[in-house]
């Protein structure tokens, strides 16, 4: 849905993006995380069509948006993380200008204006200035402007920014949702563990390079059919030579009394594996399949970016 | 379906109790002056002039401060995103601003309109006939004009600007000029233009239509690109040559040396533009490195989109000064620019803009100044005047006439030759500074 290639963009003295390639697949909700200017904004803007590189190419559903960023806006919709309202308008008006200001044909309107505001949960906040709402509730009006032409993308930078832990689980929902509708996400956050709740693949960035761009579904450790994780009840010095004998095992990491492994093969597979650790007399107190988080993911992407740089 | 800009300047502009309130208010002043001048054999000129004044109140000053706000709210409370995102063509988001963000104050303009129309016909003075609608034509001129100054100054450092302090600046400029125009055109001879006589009220009507067409067009043009249309720049230089037939209309073909004139004004006129851009359009390296690389490509109108508006004018600037210098039509005939001192002056003239260029671009490249625009300013300052005038007092006039040569003392060819030694320093000035970023880059 979304293909940058050698994507440069200059700040005066300061290059935000360098030579940055990447592919977004249709129907995905894309995790961006970096650490505070590693590019990620900027990056958004450029496939918003708000800012133009110094070079590269962005393509958004086959349309150049460098070359045709007015013909993109159409399939897209766009949250800055320092979105605005018009502060006098009721909720109702404000979905109502971004319908008509996209080109919704004016019979179509009021429809889209009573689906959007069920979707974010603001039917009974549609007579009510957007100057006057909570925080939570302003960013619900927020993404419903940006929504409610119904984008095949959407970029959403920092939308939970500022949210309590309810709204923002609303949020998570209501991704999901329109996910399933088949809209192709982009979101941007700090926040990792709320991404984690939603994101099927994880864009990695940091000093305005692609670190990691890989699907989040196989969660499970690279070179690896399942990950496991496996904590004895007390430390046993063999553990680590007794799994590097066993077959079709891969050690990722090892202690006396915990280990994280690959194992390939099914779930019968791994039932003969806890069998055979309890049999060699493991006190085994818990055995689970391991999956990495986020947050997990990111930090060993920058530790690997890190070691590459030494 | 009504244009979703308008419609929403009309949702923040109008309530039930504004849409009474405005129209109450203005009938009743118009009641109690006309009622407390019943005995005045002048009742109808003095309504008429009070409905121009609350015109001119409401529709002039209230209304341009509305059309300022329009773009400074939209940047201040960061909506202009979703702006630039929408669907809606330029022109569209153009009048929708423009005449939405000043709809109540045309709402009461209008109303005043229909108490000095049937004012100015009982008053029996037809001078209404042409003054009105110079005055409205003055209206969406000014507005216009801080709609596309507000938006082409959107990205500029100063505090004063992004809060629309520019706006005002324009308001009471407007107002100066409109009455001082209104002084030389009010007075009942007719004025010659390019040997056309006409009233002066008249040529005031279609200076005002005029100039408020130009106004729209440019906020137009703003507006265009700000949405993300490209255009190239060619209605900056063009409104140059504009501006230039405008005022040499009335002194050129008065004058034995027409093409003298109009080269002088059109000097003064492009060196006013090429600064005012020079100061107000981001001139950040990446910009100048997005040129190099169209360029590189050999993709021109790219190149031609990314081009500052400056060099336009300047380029017009150097045009004027050697049209100027034509031996043929000038005060002193047969005498060449070389020659020629009083020749020479534009050409000098023009290096300076060429220096004064470079100097901006030189502060506006380096990493680490944060308000190249002010700091060039200083330099400027200090280059033009203050070390001139150091160097004079100080017995040093060579020095004085090598940074300042606009004057006669060492000849015409000594000066251009002593600005175009400075405008090259300049310029090499600026390609030392890209070739440090450059390497910069490569490190």
């Amino acid at each position: 849905m979304i293909k940058i290639s050698g994507l440069t963009f200059d700040y005066p003295g300061h290059r935000a993006l360098n030579n940055v390639s990447l592919t977004v697949e249709p129907g995905s909700v894309t995790a961006l995380v970096g650490p505070n200017g590693a590019g990620k904004t900027t990056l958004m803007r450029c496939i918003a069509g708000l800012e133009t590189p110094l070079s590269g190419s962005i393509n958004v559903g086959g349309m150049d948006v460098i070359e045709h960023p007015r013909e993109v806006h159409r399939i897209m919709g766009y949250l800055s993380d320092f979105f605005g309202l018009y502060q006098e308008l009721t909720v109702a008006q404000c979905l109502e200008y971004a319908a008509a200001s996209q080109g919704l044909a004016e019979a179509a309107i009021p429809a889209a204006i009573r689906m959007t505001a069920q979707q974010l949960d603001l039917s009974d906040r549609l007579q009510q200035t957007s100057g006057s709402l909570s925080r939570g509730l302003r960013q619900r009006v927020a993404i419903g402007q940006a929504i409610i032409h119904k984008p095949r993308v959407l970029l959403l930078d920092e939308p939970a920014s500022g949210l309590d832990p309810e709204a923002r689980n609303h949020l998570a929902v209501l991704f999901r949702q329109l996910q399933a509708d088949g809209m192709t996400l982009l979101v941007s956050s700090h926040i990792l563990a709320e991404l984690d709740e939603y994101s099927t693949h994880l864009l990695s960035v940091r000093d305005g390079r692609v670190l990691e761009n890989r699907a989040l579904q196989a969660t499970h450790l690279p070179g690896a059919s399942r990950s496991l994780r496996i904590t004895l009840a007390a430390p046993d010095s063999r553990l680590a030579d007794w799994l590097a004998q066993q077959p079709g095992i891969e050690i990722h990491d090892s202690g006396e009394d915990q280990a994280l492994i690959g194992i390939e093969g099914d779930l019968l597979a791994q039932s003969g594996l806890l069998a055979e650790l309890v049999k060699a007399g493991f006190a085994v107190a818990s055995f689970a399949e391991y999956k990495e988080n986020l947050q997990q993911s990111y930090l060993r992407s920058v530790a690997t970016h890190l070691e590459n740089m030494q | 379906m009504m244009n979703p800009e308008f419609k929403r300047n009309l949702w923040l502009s109008f309530s039930t109790h504004k849409l009474i309130a405005m129209p109450a208010l203005l009938t009743l002043g118009a009641l109690a002056l006309a009622m407390s001048d019943k005995f005045s054999d002048r009742t109808a000129d003095n309504l008429y002039t009070a409905a121009v004044s609350a015109f001119i109140f409401i529709v002039w000053l209230w209304g341009a401060r509305n059309a300022n706000l329009s773009i400074v709210d939209e940047l201040r409370d960061k909506t202009w995103d979703q702006q630039r995102m929408s669907a809606l063509n330029p022109w569209a988001m153009t009048w929708g601003k423009l005449f939405g963000s000043t709809s109540f104050n045309w709402y009461g303009g209008a109303i005043c309109l229909a108490i000095a129309i049937p004012a100015g016909i009982i008053a029996g003075d037809k001078a209404w006939m042409l003054d009105l609608p110079a005055f409205v034509a003055t209206g969406i001129m000014l507005h216009a004009t801080l709609i596309a100054l507000n938006l082409h100054t959107g990205q500029m450092e100063m505090q004063l600007i992004q809060r629309g302090g520019l706006g005002w600046i324009v308001i009471i400029f407007t107002l100066i000029s409109f009455n001082i125009f209104t002084d030389v055109f009010i007075i009942e001879h007719d004025i010659t233009w390019w040997g056309i006589q006409a009233p002066g009220k008249l040529v005031l009507l279609y200076s005002t239509v005029l100039f408020g067409i130009c106004a729209v067009f440019s906020a137009w043009r703003v507006v265009s690109n700000a949405l993300q249309v490209r255009t190239i720049p060619w209605a900056w230089p063009l409104f140059a040559l504009i501006l230039t037939a405008y005022f040499s209309g009335f002194s050129a073909s008065a004058s034995e040396y027409p093409v003298f004139v109009i080269s002088r004004i059109g000097l003064v006129i492009t060196a006013v533009m090429t600064y005012g851009t020079l100061f107000s359009e981001p001139a950040r390296l990446p910009d100048w490195n997005m040129l190099r690389l169209r360029q590189q490509r050999n993709d021109w109108r790219g190149w031609l989109q990314n081009l500052p508006l400056w060099p336009t004018t300047l380029l017009l600037a150097f045009c004027f000064a050697l049209l100027g210098s034509l031996p043929a039509d000038n005060p002193q005939t047969g005498l060449g620019l070389i020659y020629e001192p009083f020749l020479a002056l534009p050409v000098g003239f023009a290096f300076m803009l060429l220096r004064d260029a470079g100097i901006v671009l030189f502060f506006s490249f380096s990493p680490k100044s944060k308000r190249p625009g002010s700091v060039a300013l200083l330099y400027l300052i200090v280059l033009d005047a203050l070390l001139p005038f150091f160097f004079k007092v100080a017995g040093l006039d060579a020095v004085s006439y090598f940074l300042l040569p606009l004057g006669n003392k060492y000849g015409a060819a000594v000066g251009v030759m002593a600005m175009a030694t400075q405008a090259i320093i300049a310029l090499g000035l600026v390609a030392w500074r890209l070739q440090q970023s450059k390497l910069a880059e490569a490190a």
